[in-house]
C-alpha cells in the first residue's frame, strides 16, 4: 500500500502525468480500434446473413440428404429447403418459362421477403416486408409475368398437376443478389406443393439450397453443426458464406478494417514512444528521491520492490483509465457515423478489452521498467554530492526492450507479418537516419551558424552542445511526424480506390436477354430518358459439349455449372476496358484463318473447369456445332459495373447464329419507372437491378471514411502527444538556461527567438527525416497490404518539413513561454 | 558512538589518483556535537558521507554505535543507516510533490510506522509549523523548508544526526534560528550531532571540532 500512496502522491505533484496520459491513449487507441472492428464486423456478420437469407447455405445438384434436416433438428438448428429451376407455367392458352423457387416453410431465416399486392410499383408505401413465404396452394410473382400471362392477382396459374392462386407480386428476395442465370420471371411457391405438382422426377435440373442459421443451440452449437456438414460435403455440394454472398461490401469493409488496423499499430507505437520519452524524464526525476530513500536506510531491493509496485499500480490504473476512454471514444466514433449506420451494432466481446489491458501492461514493460531499471543502483551519496549519477540502462538495451514490446503488440494486434514489419521498418529507418544525418545537420547548424546572428548562434550552439538530447527528441519527433504521414497517405488512396470504384454514375441496371427486333425499340425508350448505355453487347447462348474430343462426363457436369447450362459467348475486336490477359496471345497476335476458333476465358473459370491455353473445347449453339481453342486467358474487372463475358471470340464467327443483346446503365432513383415500362412493354428482357447493392455499398464506404477520419484525429492526438513529451525532455534545463539570460537582462524576443529557431530547426529536420521513414514505409504497405501499385508522394517531402517546423516550434515556445512571463526567481526555484 | 580510525579516501582521476582525505581519526560519545570545518574542498562532505555509512573510505574503519560499517555490505549499512542515522542537507532535499506533513511522514511510513502521520505532525508543531503543514515546498521560504526537513530528521528519532551545511543556503537571520532549533532538538532528543559547516560561531556551539585542511585533520579538540 505505501507503494500505492507514493504512486497517488506523485500523480497528484503532476510528475506522473506526460506517462499516465501516454498510456491511457496507447490503451485507448487499442481499445477503441478493435473494439469498433470487433462491432462492424459483428454487424457485418448478421447484415450479410441476410443477403443469405441464412448464416450458411449448402448448394447441391442433388436432393438435400434427409439425414441433414434430421441432424438440423437434433442439434437445434433451423433450416429450410429451397428448390431453384425453370418450368413452364400457363394461363389459357398463355405460357412464360418461369425461374420456380420452392421454399419450405421458415424460409427467409435471415432478412426479409418484400412483397406488395401493385404490381410495377416503386412506392415504398405499398411495399411490405415479410419474413414469411408462399403458403401451399399460392404463388408470389415477378410482376413481369401479369404481362406475360395476362393475369392478374388472385388468377390461379397451372404448374404441372396443380392450380396455384397468385396472391402477392414479389419486389425482392433476400437472396436475390448473384441469382444472374434466372432469365425466366419468378415464381414463388410452397415447398409442400412440389409432390402434388410432379413436376420435380429424377434427371430434372434443379439447385438445391439448405438454408441454416443460428437456432435455440445458440451460436456455439450452430458452429459445430456447421462444421460437421462441411464434413459430410461431397463434389455436388458448395458451401456459402456470408462473406462470399456479399463479396462487394466485405472487401470495403475488409479494407476499412486493415486501414483500422494500420491506425491502431500507428497509434500503439507513436503512445509506445511518448510513453518512453516520458518515462525518460520521468527516471530523471526521480534519482534524486531515490538517493534520499536510500540515505534513510532503504535498501536497493526494497527501493526496487517499490518502483516495480508502483510501476504495476501505474500499469493497471493507467491500463484500466484507458479502456474506459477508449470505450468513450469508441462510442463517440459510432456516434459520429450514426447517420449512416443502416444497422445497429452489436455488442463486442471480450477480446478488445484484454487487448487493451495487455497493451497496457507490455507498454509499461518494454518503455517505463527499463527506463527505471537502474533508479535501485543509485548512490545515497548523491544527497551530498550532485555529481554522483548513476547510469540508466544504456539506450541501446533500453531501444530492444521498447523495440521488443513494440513487435510483439504489433504482430499480436494486426496478425499481419508485413504492417508490422513495415512500420518497425519505416520507424527504424526514420531512427538510424535521424541518428546518422540528424548529427551531421546539427555539425553544419553549428559551424555555419557562427556566420549569423546571436539568436542562430546561440540556438545552432545550444542543440549542438545538448546534441544528445537533441537526437532524441529528433527521433520523437521524426517518429511521430513519419507515423502520422503513413496513415495520411493510406488514407487518402485508399478513399480515392473507393471514390473511383462507386462513381456516382457507375452503371447500376444491367438489361440482358435483348433479342434483336426488341433492340431498336429498347434503345429508343433509354434514349428518351436520355441515359447512357456502357455500349450493347451481342450474345449467343451455346453449351460445351466436349474438351479435346472427349465427351463431358457425368462427373464434369456435377462439378461445375458451366458445363451444365447454357453459356452467353460474345465477341470483340479490342480486348474490353478493365480486362488484362494473364495467358496467351490476343487476336492481333494470331493467325485467324484457321478452321478452328481462337477462343478467350476468364482465367478463374479456366482453372475451375481445367483448361488452359491450347485445351480444345467443341460448343453447340442451337444444335450447330463448332470447334474453338482456347488461346489466351484473362482477368477481368468486376468493380466497374460495365458487362463482362467469360467467353469472347473474334469478330466475324458468331454473329450469324440466333443472338441476344445486353448493356448495363445508369438509372437515377427519379427515372426508375423506366423499368416498369419497359418490363410491361418487353416481359421477356431481363433486368438485373443493382443500385440497391451500390447503395448499400457506398453506405458503408462513406461509413467507413468518415469512421476513418475520427481514428485519425484520434491518431493525430497521441502525435501531439509525442510531440509534448520530447519537448518538455529539454525543458527544464532550457526553463532553467533562459531564466539566467532573463537575470542578465537578455530581451524576451532574444530568449523566446532563441527557442523558435531551435525547436523549428529540430522539427525542420525531423521531418525532412521522417519523410525518408514515411515513404519507405508506405511502399511497403501499399505493396503488401493493400495491393496497390507503388507510387512515391512528392507532397511528402513538403509537408513533412513545414509540418514538422510548425508544428514544434509552435510547441517549443508555447511550452518555453513561461520562462519569459514569470519572474526569473519563480521559476528558478519551480525547477 | 562514533570511532573512526585511521580512514584515508582516494580516487582515480584521468590525471591519476587523488588524495582526499588522510589519516583521520575520531571517537564521539552519545550526546556529543561535532562541527567539522575547513574551506571547500578540504574533504569536509566526503568524510560526512563515510561517517554516515553513505560512501566507504579506501582505508580505516568507522563504527556507528559499536558497528563496523565499514566490513558490511550496502545492504548492511543501509540497515544501520535506518536504524542510527538521521540527515539535514544543505539544499533541503524535499520532495516537490509532497506536503510538508507527507515529507516528514514518508520515512517513518517506509519504516512501517503506523502513526507517521501523527508523529510528523508533531515534529512539524515542534518546529513551528503546525500552520503549514499542508503546504507544499514550493509554498515555503528557504527558512520554512530547511525547518521541515529538521523536523523530517527528528522525526525517526535517530541516535545520531549528520548535517550537512544546514544554514549554508539561508541568510544569517534565519540561519540563526534553524541553528537554535537544531541545538534544542538535539539536547532534547540526546542525540549525537554531525554538521559540516563554514560558519565559525555555528562551529562554536559543538562540544568537538575538527578543521580539515586538503583533506588532513588540523586540529581536533573540544570547542573553546
Amino acid at each position: 500500500m505505501q507503494a500505492l500512496k507514493m504512486l497517488l502522491r506523485t500523480w497528484r505533484g503532476g510528475q506522473l502525468s506526460l506517462i499516465i496520459w501516454s498510456l491511457v491513449l496507447a490503451v485507448a487507441v487499442v481499445t477503441s480500434v478493435s473494439i469498433l472492428a470487433e462491432r462492424i464486423e459483428r454487424a457485418l456478420t448478421a447484415e450479410s446473413s441476410s443477403f443469405l437469407a441464412a448464416d450458411l447455405v449448402v448448394r447441391s445438384s442433388r436432393a438435400i440428404d434427409p439425414l441433414w434436416i434430421q441432424e438440423a433438428e437434433r442439434q437445434q438448428v433451423r433450416g429450410a429447403r429451397v428448390l431453384s429451376f425453370a418450368s413452364m407455367v400457363y394461363y389459357d392458352a398463355n405460357m412464360h418459362l418461369a425461374s420456380i423457387k420452392a421454399v419450405e416453410t421458415g424460409y427467409p431465416l435471415k432478412g426479409l421477403l418484400r412483397r406488395t399486392t401493385s404490381p410495377f410499383t416503386s412506392d415504398i408505401k405499398l411495399i411490405e416486408e415479410v419474413d414469411f413465404g408462399p403458403v401451399a396452394g399460392e404463388a408470389w410473382v415477378d410482376a413481369r409475368l401479369l404481362p406475360l400471362l395476362d393475369i392478374e392477382l388472385g388468377d390461379e396459374i397451372e404448374l404441372g398437376e396443380i392450380r396455384l392462386k397468385v396472391t402477392q407480386v414479389v419486389v425482392e428476395e433476400p437472396d436475390s443478389a448473384g441469382t444472374y442465370g434466372a432469365i425466366g420471371a419468378r415464381v414463388l411457391m410452397n415447398h409442400s406443393d412440389l409432390d402434388a405438382a410432379g413436376i420435380i422426377v429424377p434427371g430434372s435440373r434443379v439447385t438445391h439450397r439448405y438454408l441454416m442459421a443460428e437456432g435455440a443451440s445458440g451460436a456455439d452449437g450452430f458452429a459445430g453443426f456447421s462444421a460437421w456438414i462441411e464434413s459430410e460435403l461431397d463434389i455436388h455440394d458448395r458451401l456459402i458464406t456470408p462473406d462470399e454472398a456479399q463479396a462487394s461490401v466485405a472487401e470495403a469493409m475488409d479494407e476499412g478494417r486493415r486501414f483500422l488496423l494500420l491506425a491502431g499499430s500507428v497509434g500503439v507505437v507513436l503512445a509506445g514512444i511518448a510513453l518512453a520519452l516520458a518515462s525518460h524524464h520521468f527516471a530523471a526525476g526521480q534519482t534524486q528521491q531515490v538517493a534520499l530513500l536510500k540515505s534513510w536506510g532503504i535498501s536497493a531491493s526494497r527501493v526496487r520492490s517499490l518502483y516495480m509496485q508502483q510501476s504495476l499500480w501505474l500499469g493497471v490504473g493507467g491500463s484500466l483509465l484507458g479502456l474506459l476512454v477508449g470505450y468513450g471514444f469508441s462510442e463517440m466514433l459510432i456516434y459520429v457515423v450514426r447517420e449512416w449506420l443502416p444497422i445497429s451494432l452489436p455488442i463486442a466481446g471480450p477480446r478488445p478489452w484484454i487487448t487493451g489491458m495487455a497493451t497496457g501492461l507490455l507498454c509499461l514493460g518494454g518503455f517505463t521498467l527499463p527506463a527505471l531499471w537502474h533508479l535501485p543502483t543509485q548512490s545515497p551519496l548523491a544527497v551530498l554530492r550532485q555529481d554522483v549519477q548513476v547510469k540508466p540502462v544504456s539506450s541501446l538495451v533500453r531501444g530492444l526492450f521498447g523495440v521488443g514490446a513494440v513487435a510483439s503488440l504489433l504482430l499480436w494486434y494486426s496478425k499481419n507479418l508485413y504492417l508490422s514489419l513495415a512500420i518497425l521498418g519505416g520507424f527504424a529507418l526514420t531512427a538510424l537516419a535521424t541518428i546518422v544525418i540528424g548529427l551531421a545537420l546539427l555539425r553544419a547548424g553549428k559551424t555555419y551558424g557562427q556566420k549569423m546572428g546571436s539568436i542562430w548562434r546561440l540556438a545552432a550552439s545550444n542543440l549542438w552542445r545538448r546534441k544528445s538530447q537533441s537526437i532524441i527528441q529528433m527521433v520523437g519527433f521524426s517518429g511521430a511526424i513519419a507515423l502520422l504521414m503513413i496513415m495520411a497517405v493510406v488514407r487518402t488512396s485508399l478513399i480515392d480506390e473507393w471514390r473511383w470504384q462507386l462513381a456516382d454514375d457507375a452503371p447500376n441496371h444491367f438489361l440482358i436477354n435483348v433479342a434483336p427486333y426488341e433492340l431498336e425499340g429498347v434503345r429508343t425508350m433509354v434514349n428518351e430518358q436520355n441515359l447512357e448505355t456502357a455500349g450493347w453487347y451481342s450474345m449467343v447462348r451455346g453449351r460445351m459439349t466436349q474438351i479435346n474430343g472427349q465427351e463431358i462426363s457425368e462427373d464434369q457436369r456435377d462439378r461445375h455449372e458451366s458445363f451444365r447450362r447454357e453459356l452467353n459467348l460474345s465477341w470483340t475486336q479490342d480486348l474490353p476496358e478493365g480486362n488484362e490477359l494473364t495467358a496467351g496471345e490476343w487476336w492481333d497476335k494470331l493467325d485467324l484463318s484457321g478452321d478452328i476458333a481462337p477462343v478467350s476465358l476468364e482465367d478463374q473459370l479456366a482453372g475451375e473447369l481445367g483448361l488452359s491455353i491450347g485445351d480444345q473445347v467443341t460448343f453447340s449453339v442451337g444444335g450447330l456445332v463448332f470447334e474453338a481453342r482456347v488461346t489466351s486467358t484473362r482477368s477481368l474487372n468486376w468493380d466497374n459495373m460495365t458487362p463482362n463475358f467469360y467467353f469472347l471470340f473474334p469478330e466475324g464467327l458468331l454473329e450469324n447464329y440466333p443472338r441476344t443483346n445486353m448493356t448495363s446503365l445508369y438509372i437515377p432513383p427519379q427515372q426508375k419507372l423506366l423499368v416498369n415500362d419497359l418490363l410491361r412493354k418487353y416481359p421477356t428482357v431481363q433486368v438485373i437491378e443493382l443500385d440497391k447493392i451500390i447503395e448499400r455499398i457506398r453506405t458503408i464506404v462513406s461509413q467507413v471514411t468518415s469512421g476513418l477520419e475520427v481514428m485519425t484525429l484520434l491518431i493525430l492526438s497521441c502525435g501531439v502527444l509525442v510531440m509534448f513529451a520530447a519537448v518538455s525532455l529539454s525543458m527544464s534545463e532550457r526553463l532553467q538556461e533562459s531564466a539566467i539570460l532573463r537575470t542578465l537582462g537578455s530581451s524576451r524576443r532574444l530568449i523566446l527567438g532563441i527557442q523558435l529557431v531551435e525547436f523549428t530547426v529540430l522539427g525542420v529536420m525531423a521531418g525532412l527525416l521522417a519523410a525518408i521513414g514515411a515513404e519507405a514505409a508506405v511502399a511497403m504497405i501499399q505493396r503488401f497490404m493493400f495491393e496497390l501499385p507503388f507510387a512515391m508522394h512528392p507532397w511528402i517531402w513538403l509537408v513533412g518539413p513545414v509540418a514538422g517546423g510548425l508544428l514544434v516550434g509552435a510547441l517549443g515556445v508555447g511550452y518555453s513561454r513561461k520562462a519569459v512571463v514569470q519572474p526569473p526567481l519563480e521559476v528558478l526555484k519551480s525547477l | 558512538m562514533i570511532e573512526v580510525s585511521n580512514i584515508s579516501k582516494q580516487v582515480t582521476t584521468t590525471e591519476g589518483t587523488l588524495s582526499i582525505l588522510q589519516e583521520i581519526n575520531l571517537s564521539l560519545a552519545a550526546g556529543e556535537s561535532l562541527a567539522i570545518v575547513g574551506p571547500s574542498g578540504s574533504g569536509k562532505s566526503t568524510l560526512l558521507g563515510i561517517l554516515a555509512g553513505l560512501d566507504l573510505p579506501s582505508s580505516g574503519s568507522v563504527s556507528l554505535n559499536g558497528q563496523d560499517i565499514t566490513a558490511m555490505d550496502e545492504e548492511g549499512r543501509a540497515a544501520v543507516r535506518a536504524q542510527t542515522v538521521g540527515f539535514v542537507f544543505q539544499s533541503f532535499h524535499l520532495l516537490p510533490g509532497l506536503t510538508a506533513l507527507e515529507n516528514v511522514a514518508l520515512p517513518l511510513e517506509l519504516q512501517g510506522d503506523k502513526q507517521a502521520l501523527q508523529t510528523a505532525a508533531y515534529y512539524l508543531e515542534r518546529v513551528g509549523l503546525d500552520h503549514r503543514i499542508s503546504h507544499y515546498p514550493r509554498q515555503l521560504s528557504g527558512g520554512e523548508q530547511q525547518r521541515v526537513a529538521v523536523a523530517r530528521a527528528f522525526a525517526c528519532r535517530p541516535t545520531i544526526l549528520f548535517a550537512d551545511e544546514p544554514t549554508g543556503n539561508l541568510d544569517t537571520g534565519t540561519g540563526e534560528k534553524i541553528n537554535d532549533l537544531l541545538f534544542n532538538l538535539n539536547k532534547e532528543e540526546g542525540t549525537t550531532l554531525v554538521l559540516v559547516t563554514h560558519e565559525h560561531n555555528l562551529a562554536a556551539r559543538c562540544g568537538q571540532r575538527m578543521v580539515l585542511a586538503a583533506g588532513r585533520q588540523v586540529t581536533e579538540g573540544s570547542a573553546a
